[in-house]
């Protein structure tokens, strides 16, 4: 868990941003919670692939905070591991709003033709947290993106560590912190979604 | 084939063989003439504010450890152990004393001298076998600092940073010294494109062409109001010492309200007009022009847009980036892009800065993802043999007989330095590829090597006696 959080509150955007803490074990793999959740991200996952970002902003919460710091390579015992005060993405609603306007654009170059992606969701688990309604879930993602004919394809690794919130019967992604495992990207830019 | 003598004619006539973006001969030619003398930049003061705070930062294959030692003096130390070659500092930043390598354990201090050899006695007879005093990390041949900015030479003849950088200064000013404090830099994001070093040096340098076709989709959702074709076409592009960059033609205000116009707050701007030049501040107040992009030869960029970043009201706020385009091989770079901000801009405005950055530019910039998806396919289509018949037209803003299209701005007109002409050219490139040019015709750099271990009186007769 130290991990996965060790950056959790170190961005100036995140005031915010929902504070809610998980408690507790894992849940049971048979607990009804922990089923919602996993549906979720599997549903998540095939908008993500099929870049159905209107869609996908349905279920983004109004103060969520999604959130992948640059990671660095420290000496053992450094204590951190991301680059103090800066990320890649460090988003509100607004920004991940424009973004996905941008990409429904007719001119959003960089994705016409589209990436071919796919989002392999695994190392599920779910949390309950202090506040009723919210569950924190951990998974691992492994996108898997091809352009064009010729080039190589790209793969991103990451732990994504989510904050989910029942809103009307219906989850949405409260917070997203992503722990991206390349401190250099090998991808072209981050077009896509974790 | 073409000789490279022919290359590079077929260059300086603004004609640019379309193979020079996806060449592994070219690419070894400017490995051993052209990186091997140029200024580069390896990184920011404030990123290594404390004693003992270092980074580790790449010029083309070679690491260097930056490190600001106990006295407060920064170091650029090749990162290679003096015994058997081993990499000392595998972190790419932290907080030392002294280095220890991994392999046998000798340690280095971090302004780079030997602090431990074990068995140093048992093992080599003690000073009289191997000259543990004076021995240090070997250091960059040349290190030197502009307004923070740190650059590394690896020519040991190389002319002296200032003179280098000549009137680009002018506009670096701009970018790196808002305030008496200077910027902080943040990050660097890094990651890989399939591209060609010199595409993006290029594009940042002169290309405002290309903005109103490429980056249509940012205006179209309200993110930046200024690059559409009619608004480009007004700014100008200049080119001063060895580097060149393009603007905006601000609206009608004097200088208070054409920076406020891109979203400075007074007292950001007080200080500006306290520090910077007449010249400087002319350039604005005067004749309306503000920096955007920037190239410095040979592979060092600058941004600075100032977009809309928050849902409510129409403020706009703008942001400072800098980046490397460090080249791993003729078809490969990897882009180390920083956040930069004044040191003494007001907390909200360094936050607000920082999420237009992330939004406009960097891995997950709306304008850069654009840009890169160009320059992949661009190095793609380069690399074969009808890329070889193909000599690319680099000449917009050029008659045929040479003459400008439009002529240069006078004197009256611009205040700034170099030379600088409104509207679409291609100037900045052309003259980025001169440089270029120039420097693949220079014989290669000869640097002395340096023996380890012995006095230099020794090393001519240097011999093992009954190995
Ligand atoms: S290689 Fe570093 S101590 Fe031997
Ligand atoms: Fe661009």
């Amino acid at each position: 868990m130290a991990q996965l959080r060790p950056h959790a509150n170190s961005s100036p955007l995140a005031r915010h941003a929902p504070t809610t803490m998980r408690t507790g074990e894992a849940l049971s793999f048979s607990d009804e919670l922990h089923l919602e959740a996993h549906r979720w991200l599997v549903n998540e996952s095939y908008l993500l692939d099929a870049q159905d970002y209107g869609t996908w902003l349905e279920s983004i919460a109004h103060d969520v905070h999604y959130f992948m710091p640059v990671r660095v390579t420290t000496a053992l015992g450094a204590g951190y591991s991301t680059s103090p005060g800066m990320a890649h993405w460090d988003e509100n609603r607004y920004s991940l709003e424009r973004r996905v306007a941008r990409f429904q654009t007719e001119h959003a170059w960089t994705e016409d033709p589209p990436s071919r992606l796919r989002h392999f969701i695994t190392n599920v688990r779910t949390f309950r947290t202090d506040v009723e309604n919210e569950i924190a879930v951990d998974s691992a993602v492994l996108l898997f993106r091809s352009r064009g004919d010729v080039n190589e394809p790209s793969l991103i690794s990451a732990g994504r560590d989510d904050l989910l919130r029942k809103v009307d019967g219906r989850w949405m992604l409260a917070r997203r912190h992503i722990l991206v495992d390349e401190s250099v990207l090998r991808t072209q830019n981050l077009a896509i979604f974790l | 084939m073409d000789t490279i003598q022919q290359v590079l004619a077929d260059v300086r006539r603004g004609m640019i063989p379309a193979h020079i973006y996806n060449d592994a001969e070219i690419f070894e030619l400017e490995k051993e003439r052209l990186f091997s003398r140029a200024w580069m930049f390896v990184g920011h003061e404030s990123e290594i504010p404390q004693p003992g705070d270092y980074v580790v930062r790449r010029v083309l294959e070679d690491s260097f450890i930056i490190s600001r030692d106990e006295q407060g003096t920064i170091r650029a130390l090749f990162n290679m152990c003096l015994h058997r070659g081993m990499q000392v500092c595998r972190a790419e930043m932290g907080n030392a004393s002294h280095f220890r390598c991994p392999y046998h354990g000798w340690s280095y201090r971090n302004d780079g001298r030997i602090i431990g050899l074990p068995f140093h006695k048992e093992a080599y007879g003690g000073e009289e076998g191997f000259a543990r005093k004076g021995a240090t990390l070997l250091p960059a041949p040349n290190l030197a600092n502009y307004n923070g900015l740190l650059f590394v030479n690896m020519d040991p003849d190389a002319m002296p940073l200032d003179e280098y950088l000549g009137d680009f200064k002018f506009y670096l000013d701009y970018y790196t010294k808002q305030s008496a404090s200077g910027i902080e830099l943040r990050g660097p994001q890094r990651w890989r494109i399939k591209a060609n070093w010199k595409i993006g040096v290029e594009n940042f340098a002169g290309d405002m062409y290309h903005t109103p076709q490429t980056h249509t989709s940012v205006v179209e959702i309200g993110l930046f109001r200024e690059p559409k074709a009619e608004k480009r076409k007004d700014g100008m592009t200049y080119w001063a010492g060895r580097g060149g960059g393009t603007t905006y033609k601000l609206p009608p205000g004097d200088l208070e309200e054409r920076l406020a116009y891109i979203g400075y707050p007074p007292e950001m701007i007080e200080r500006m007009k306290q520090l910077w030049s007449t010249d400087q501040l002319q350039l604005i107040g005067e004749d309306a022009f503000m920096i955007s992009a920037a190239s410095l030869f040979p592979n060092m960029s600058f941004v600075h847009n100032w977009p809309k970043v928050e849902e409510e009201g129409d403020e706009v706020v703008p942001f400072i980036s800098l980046r490397m385009w460090q080249p791993v091989s003729e078809n490969e770079t990897e882009v180390m892009s920083w956040f930069a901000v004044d040191a003494e801009a007001p907390e909200e405005f360094k936050e607000l800065s920082y999420k237009a950055y992330l939004m406009c530019f960097g891995s997950t910039g709306m304008f850069e993802q654009d840009d890169v998806e160009n320059w992949v396919s661009l190095t793609n289509t380069a690399k074969g043999s009808m890329a070889r018949r193909l000599l690319l037209n680099s000449r917009m803003g050029m008659l045929n007989d040479g003459t400008p299209v439009v002529p240069a701005l006078t004197r009256e007109e611009f205040s700034g330095a170099g030379s600088a002409y409104v509207g679409y050219s291609e100037h900045n490139q052309r003259n980025f590829l001169q440089e270029w040019a120039d420097h693949l015709e220079k014989p290669p750099v000869v640097a002395p090597s340096h023996a380890v271990g012995i006095t230099n009186g020794q090393l001519d007769q240097y011999s093992s006696k009954g190995a």
